[in-house]
């Protein structure tokens, strides 16, 4: 929670034509740090400008530029700030981030206490707990598929696995029976959400889930996990933990 | 509008070909769901299973055998899911029915009642 006092401004430098896995990265960087609960962040588009590759990025009537220069800004705590860095530069890819020391004067308003953010990668075995969630296909946050915007804020606050299930009939909240109708188009489906992790992380996701789901059902069940394995992601990982796991089972999906 | 109670969850699971008076048995099973007013239920299609007889089912995406294992799942109230229970006895012949006992989230937009979505 952002207070008077010292604080740490991020900007990122990003050129807007830059896309990651088909979406605009400074999207990807924004929907991560809603995900991660960061106090407030601004996107700006420049006029003019260059980057690394020095080559001059400029709006004219003659060419209609989609490489014009782009800055995202936000403000948090140092502690904060550290916690999502790793994987900011990861997003920001070539681009270029920059810490600046900041003093806050007076916090921006909120309405809702926010949620605090959990610790990554937590070991997960024995008593666990698995999160379903049922919603219709058709469902949508921010022009999204609400499913999907769902899997995203999930990998966002490190919970373990999800996975998506379309069914091929079902109904759910509004009473409509949804028939998966294999050779129209299929959008009308009831999806299913299943997540587990420890139900400390679960709850703490929860009042995202309480903003996001407008209509649907949301299932707890006590679960015994057996077994979590995973794949190293790459060798500094698989440095860092002794003795990675062979053959891993895919708890991801 | 957002509700919490603790509730039960069926998860019935047969063959794709099963039938009940005619009908698809998942879809016989889902229209007395329906009738009953029960808050969730969900068909999935299984992609290779096997269950009792240890017949081995397959989605026939690109054949013509169809007999795909079917899970269903059905979420209410303990006293909803035991109105429910008399009738799945009758109509599941060959199959198996889990239960266990959740805790349950329900969010609904204020028009939900007349099935219109805005």
């Amino acid at each position: 929670m952002l207070q008077p006092g010292k604080a740490i401004k991020v900007t990122i430098y990003l050129s807007d034509g830059a896309t990651h896995h088909g979406v605009p990265i400074y999207s990807s960087i924004l929907d991560f740090l809603f995900y991660r609960g960061v106090a407030g962040a601004t996107v700006m588009k420049g006029i003019a400008g260059f980057g690394a590759d020095h080559h001059m990025h400029s709006s004219s009537l003659v060419d209609i530029s989609d490489r014009l220069p782009l800055k995202i800004e936000f403000i948090e705590t140092r502690e904060k700030v550290d916690a999502i860095l790793g994987k900011l530069e990861e997003l920001a890819g070539s681009g270029l981030i920059e810490l600046q020391e900041t003093t806050v004067a007076k916090p921006a308003q909120i309405s809702k206490p926010k949620k605090t953010v959990p610790p990554a990668h937590l070991k997960i075995e024995g008593k666990a707990q698995m999160m379903r969630i049922y919603l219709s296909e058709e469902d949508r946050w921010q022009s999204k598929p609400l499913y999907e915007a769902l899997v995203e804020a999930m990998r966002a606050n490190d919970i373990a696995g999800v996975t998506v299930y379309r069914g091929v009939l079902g109904y759910g909240a509004h009473r409509r029976i949804h028939k998966d109708k294999p050779l129209l188009s299929s959008h009308h489906g009831s999806v299913m959400l299943s997540a587990i992790d420890t139900a400390e992380k679960l709850q703490a996701f929860l009042p995202l889930v309480d903003r996001m789901v407008e209509e649907g059902l949301v299932v707890f069940s006590d679960v015994d996990v057996i077994k979590y394995a995973y794949r190293a992601v790459d060798a500094e990982a698989a440095a860092a933990s002794q003795q990675p796991p062979a053959a891993a089972g895919n708890a991801q999906d | 509008m957002k509700e919490q109670f603790s509730g039960r969850m069926i998860r019935i699971h047969f063959g794709e070909d099963d039938r009940w008076q005619g009908k698809p048995l998942h879809e016989a099973i889902l229209a007395k769901c329906q009738e009953l007013g029960i808050a969730e239920a969900i068909v999935f299609r299984g992609i290779e299973g096997y269950g009792s007889g240890s017949r081995l089912r397959r989605s026939g995406h690109w054949s013509f055998s169809k007999d795909a294992p079917i899970q269903l799942s059905i979420i209410d109230r303990e006293e909803q899911i035991a109105r429910l229970l008399p009738f799945l006895d009758a109509m599941v012949e060959e199959g198996l029915v889990a239960t266990s006992s959740v805790e349950v989230i329900r969010y609904a937009r204020a028009a939900a009642k007349t099935g219109e979505k805005p």
